[in-house]
């Protein structure tokens, strides 16, 4: 039974896919209600799955070394919020590609990275986590270019360099491991990798870079994340919500795998995770205040809230023993930031639909007389920006209780807590940024006064099913937020054995001490507001405020480091390749004067100059093009011979 | 049942000869007679193979011609043997029933299939021989009876690209041919291939550098049709030649015969204990490594699609013999298992080509745009073999990367890993080069012609139904690959 449900959960939409062809043919309603409904029915085999914490599934032999699935703990969460968010989006599917084309395409893909994001969930061991990882990675690709506009090609094409080259990575991370252990179950590493000699703790410092850089570059961490401010804008809004609310947790679930089986209080290591962390956490909330386009202030929001769940990553590993907030912060922020994206990106493809554009000046006052969606997009604002009494303030505390804990702890011991109170505070400046960000997309959405000439937008501006799972998605943080040791404290209990977090405590989170990091937070936002964004990043335009984009162009670190550093890798390469094959013509132009005279010409059809075999200018590439070197071959051949017999 | 193994050697030979003294007229007669041909000869091959595997080597073991104790053209099938003669016995029916289709449009079909059967026939030679003088015989006939397929355009290209391939092959050989001559000076007495070597250990002691000199003549000798830098020239010149002969014969049974020659050499022949460590396995694996970078960026430079290809399959040829230098069993596994996947993706990618040259006359990179919305069962299954060529898993290349991967890593040479950067740079510049390829099918950018897309087709039935087996099976082969890599795990440790 519970083999079954795996099997079904995996490997049911990647089977399915291919429907959408012959039901479209048939009718698009029928191809339609087939997208709503498999969803649906893989949210109700995850539900089950609930049922059944130690289920595993091996099938021996297949992709050359066999796959191994297990459920339970953080697996089935993740689990459950993928497949709630797939069933979600794919209600509000229809009616975002209601006007499109080739949305078949879309959805074959879209069903085929559902089951590969099972299965990397689903994975009992890495080599099976790679398996899925990779084709995670090729089949949301489509979904990037699915418009077909210049920049989606070009944000694919970033994309797929940064998971071509991130999933090569991790391959490397992954072989190593398998020397050193000789196994990839996940359950063993934490024992062999305690076991390890000494000597050979470096290889397993190179093989977690390696799956480091390999998790890191999906999850979207610092320096990696460059293909998450680009994809985002240019996916359809569908995907978009499930690329940055469930897609990015993929690489953050490896991070997690890494850093607690591999490097369970390792200094060092959460030394890197938890730089690189606040790094991505303070930029991604920087970007996102200076953007003024709807979907990439999303994006880069979405960055930020990754960089939160790394510094709780981080942060379990600095508590070792007593890593329950921690631990249980970082599983609730992932939870909460899936079902918010969810929200927010959903909100953004229905007001995308109605306006065709993303740009906050023409979106200036288009939600006004839009209630439904007005509350909706504000709890799930609120929820982002910590707000006391919905979900993500939740997390956020923990996150920050943890940071706290740490630093008590650290004072307790006579050490000096410099560091982490830094840490804290940017935590709480990326907190406050988020809520001016958010301020920022709401105050100019549903609140400002309407741009001049914007349309009313239909009265039918949302279908009936895209309010449904909006309304479910804002239901859920709201409900999560008010009752948080009900839902979820035991939620994050359950999730956290995976992450080997002890027991805990419960917390009081209505209290003045865990409210005060909220209001730090929520000041500084206001702060940043009214101070930065009001004064610097907007400016009156006649009888109108006007949003500017103020973020250097110039300043990219795609267009700055990376293209260039890969252009000029291009050319010192080709400049070795054509070295080497011009040695070899030298030799035989020396070899040519002393002993042949030329060979006779080289034919050169007269109407076919592209054909490459034939340089237009003989001399160019002697090797391949002479008689006299074959003869020479062969020559050389005989000669060797005739000395041995001779010798 | 004595001679029962030399059946499916000589056979489509005699076969293709009598093709070409009956010289027939109509198609389908024709049509009907090479298929049968081809037919009969797998099935006499396969069942070899299996009567082997259920009573032993030495079952079907026979001597064609003695000339002494020591030579003689002699069969036999062994493991490796197994794993090559059931590649091509599989893969020439189905490229056969591809041909026929594909061929109508080039002419001169009587004589085109009577030497695609004698090759048929010598590449299983080379598969079943048991020494090493019966593999230099057919090695050197694979050359002569290929040439004609080669050249089969006859125009200047064809004759230029034929001319270059004939040197190129027999000048190798003669390399190769130094090794034998020392392997019988140096080993036990005979050329008969055994595991771990034929040398004798007396009789090498202090001329250990004059034999690995020999050694790397003799690797580079058979590497030059497995196209190894920097002999690689003439196998993208050759894709002049008709598309089956680049499927089957470039992307398969020639070049494959190289590596497994080397295969024969490494641990057959010099053995790989003798050769691991030494200055010889760092020169053979160096010039591995170089090509299957150079090949990558070759194949990323070249617009035209089945010269790409060709390019591809010299950097993918590299893997496997880069696999095959590790000198390890693993190491031989990994490239047997490279070898397997290799030539199914392979062959289905050069028969797309095929098709799209067929249908659409279309033989540049840049100008397929959007030919993936007319010809869709072309490109859907180009597509599945660029990504299992990339080594997406689960499709097949992956397994073979990871086999030789592994076993690089295991190794713990210090160039192994340079070898595994190089794999990993490889595999993105594969990227590249397929991507573009597909992306540029689906997703057009810039002005189309739609009068003249719309005009495209599909090929027939005849022709998309090997596509499609091709396609169905590699990616079969790759999902269900527990029996298959037991069998080559057996295979590499000389239990077969």
């Amino acid at each position: 039974m519970e083999g079954i449900l795996i099997a079904c959960l995996v490997l049911l939409p990647m089977l399915a896919s291919p429907a959408v062809y012959p039901l479209r043919r048939h009718s698009r309603a029928w191809r339609n209600h087939f997208v709503r409904t498999l969803p649906l029915i893989e949210l109700a085999c995850a539900a089950a799955l609930i049922l059944f914490p130690d289920a595993q599934l091996t099938l021996p032999g297949v992709c050359g070394l066999g796959l191994h699935f297990a459920a339970g703990s953080l697996r089935t969460l993740l689990v459950v919020t993928a497949c709630f968010l797939w069933a979600m989006t794919g209600l509000n599917s229809p009616a975002y590609f209601a006007h499109a084309e080739g949305c078949n395409r879309y959805y074959c893909f879209w069903l085929l990275t559902q089951g590969a994001l099972m299965g990397v969930f689903l994975a009992a061991d890495l080599f099976t986590l790679f398996v899925f990882f990779e084709m995670m990675s090729f089949t949301s690709y489509v979904w990037v270019v699915q418009n077909e506009t210049e920049e989606a090609l070009r944000a694919g094409g970033t994309y797929l360099a940064v998971a071509v080259i991130g999933g090569m990575t991790l391959l490397v991370g992954l072989l190593l491991l398998q020397d050193l252990f000789g196994t990839l179950e996940i359950s063993q590493l934490r024992a062999l990798a305690e076991a390890l000699p000494a000597e050979r703790r470096t290889q397993l410092y190179v093989a977690g870079g390696c799956c480091l850089v390999g998790f890191g570059a999906k999850a979207g961490m610092f320096p990696l994340h460059i293909w998450l401010p680009k994809a985002h804008p240019v996916a359809p809004a569908p995907a978009s919500a499930l690329l940055s609310g469930i897609l990015t947790k993929s690489g953050v679930f490896g991070v997690l795998i890494i850093s607690r089986y591999l490097f369970w209080a390792d200094l060092p290591w959460n030394t890197v995770v938890l730089a690189l962390g606040v790094v991505t956490m303070v930029l991604g909330a920087v970007l996102a205040v200076f953007s003024i386009d709807l979907k990439r202030t999303l994006a880069c929001s979405s960055m930020s809230q990754i960089g939160f769940i790394l510094v709780g990553a981080a942060m379990q590993g600095y508590l070792s023993g007593e890593n329950a907030l921690a631990a249980w912060g970082t599983v609730l922020h992932m939870l909460n930031h899936s079902l918010i994206k969810l929200v927010l990106f959903v909100s953004a493809g229905v007001i995308y639909v109605s306006t065709h554009s993303l740009n906050l000046n023409d979106l200036r006052g288009w939600g006004r007389n839009k209630p439904w969606l007005k509350g909706v997009f504000f709890i799930g604002a609120a929820s982002i920006a910590g707000v006391p009494g919905f979900s993500g303030y939740v997390s956020k505390t923990l996150l920050h209780e943890s940071i706290v804990e740490y630093i008590h702890l650290l004072e307790h011991e006579g050490l000096s807590a410099t560091a982490f109170q830094a840490v804290e505070w940017l935590f709480l400046i990326s907190g406050g940024l988020t809520a001016a960000y958010m301020t920022k997309l709401f105050v100019a959405i549903f609140v400002s006064p309407r741009a001049s000439g914007l349309h009313l937008g239909l009265r039918e501006y949302m279908s009936r099913e895209t309010s449904v799972a909006l309304g479910l998605g804002a239901a859920a943080l709201l409900g999560m937020g008010l009752t948080p040791g009900f839902t979820m404290e035991p939620l994050a209990e359950r999730a956290g054995t995976f992450l080997m977090a002890d027991h805990g405590h419960a917390v009081h989170y209505f209290t003045w001490v865990n409210l005060k990091g909220a209001c730090i937070s929520l000041a500084i936002g206001a702060a940043v507001y009214l101070l930065v964004i009001r004064r610097l990043l907007m400016r009156r335009a006649g009888s109108e405020m006007e949003y500017l984009d103020r973020w250097p162009a110039w300043l990219d670190l795609e267009n700055l480091v990376y293209r260039p550093v890969l252009r000029g890798l291009a050319f010192v390469g080709a400049f070795c390749a054509r070295v080497v094959s011009s040695a070899g013509d030298l030799m035989v132009l020396i070899g040519e004067k002393i002993l042949f005279t030329r060979a006779p010409g080289i034919f050169v059809p007269k109407h076919d100059e592209n054909f490459g075999i034939y340089a237009r200018k003989p001399r160019r590439s002697i090797v391949g093009d002479t008689f006299s070197f074959d003869l020479m071959l062969a020559g050389g051949g005989l000669i060797l011979l005739l000395l041995y017999l001779l010798l | 049942m004595h001679r029962f193994l030399t059946f499916p050697i000589l056979l489509p030979i005699l076969l293709g000869i009598g093709l070409l003294c009956l010289q027939p007229k109509s198609r389908r007669v024709r049509s009907s007679y090479i298929m049968a041909a081809v037919l009969v000869t797998s099935v006499l091959s396969l069942s070899c193979i299996a009567l082997t595997l259920l009573r032993g080597e030495q079952a079907l073991a026979c001597i064609l011609v003695s000339f002494s104790e020591s030579f003689s053209i002699s069969l036999r099938i062994d493991g490796a043997s197994m794993v090559y003669g059931g590649i091509v016995s599989v893969l020439w029916p189905l490229v056969t029933a591809y041909a026929l289709d594909y061929m109508s449009h080039e002419g001169h079909e009587n004589r085109f299939f009577s030497f695609w059967l004698m090759a048929y026939g010598v590449v299983l030679g080379i598969a079943y021989s048991e020494d090493f003088l019966s593999l230099y015989l057919f090695y050197e006939l694979l050359t002569l009876a290929t040439l004609p397929l080669v050249m089969h355009g006859m125009d200047e290209k064809a004759r230029y690209a034929g001319r270059q391939y004939v040197v190129y092959s027999l000048s190798g050989a003669s390399f190769a041919f130094i090794g034998m001559v020392f392997l019988l000076n140096y080993g036990v007495g005979h050329l008969n291939f055994t595991y771990g070597g034929v040398l004798d250990p007396n009789l090498i002691a202090g001329h250990e550098n004059t034999l690995l000199i020999v050694f790397v003549a003799a690797f580079f000798g058979f590497g030059v049709k497995a196209a190894i830098f920097p002999f690689y020239k003439w196998l993208p010149d050759a894709s002049v030649a008709p598309t089956p002969v680049s499927a089957l014969l470039h992307a398969v049974a020639v070049v494959k015969a190289g590596a497994f020659a080397i295969v024969r050499l490494i641990y057959f022949g010099f053995g790989a204990d003798f050769l691991r460590g030494t200055w010889a396995q760092n020169v053979v694996m160096a010039a591995t490594i170089v090509t299957i970078v150079y090949g990558s960026a070759r194949a990323l430079r070249t617009p035209h699609l089945k010269r790409r290809l060709a390019f591809s399959t010299v950097s993918n040829l590299s893997y496997i013999l880069f696999s095959l230098t590790l000198m390890t069993p693993a190491g031989l596994l990994g490239g047997l298992t490279h070898m397997v996947y290799h030539a199914f993706v392979k062959i289905t990618m050069f028969c797309c080509a095929g098709a799209i040259i067929h249908k659409s006359g279309r033989e540049y990179v840049y100008e397929l745009e959007d030919c993936g919305r007319v010809m869709p069962v072309t490109f859907a299954t180009f597509t599945i073999s660029s990504f299992a060529l990339i080594g997406l898993p689960p499709l097949g290349g992956f397994a073979g990367k990871w086999m030789i991967a592994e076993g690089a890593v295991a190794s713990g040479n210090p160039m192994a890993y340079v070898g595994i950067g190089a794999l990993i740079l490889s595999t993105l510049l594969t990227t590249l080069y397929l991507i573009t390829i597909v992306a540029r099918a689906y997703f057009p950018v810039g002005q189309l012609d739609t009068a003249a897309l719309d005009r495209i087709r599909d090929p027939g039935w005849s022709m998309k139904v090997p596509l499609i087996l091709l396609t169905a099976s590699g990616v079969l082969l790759a999902l269900v690959s527990d029996g298959l890599i037991r069998f080559l795990a057996l295979v590499s440790q000389g239990v077969l």
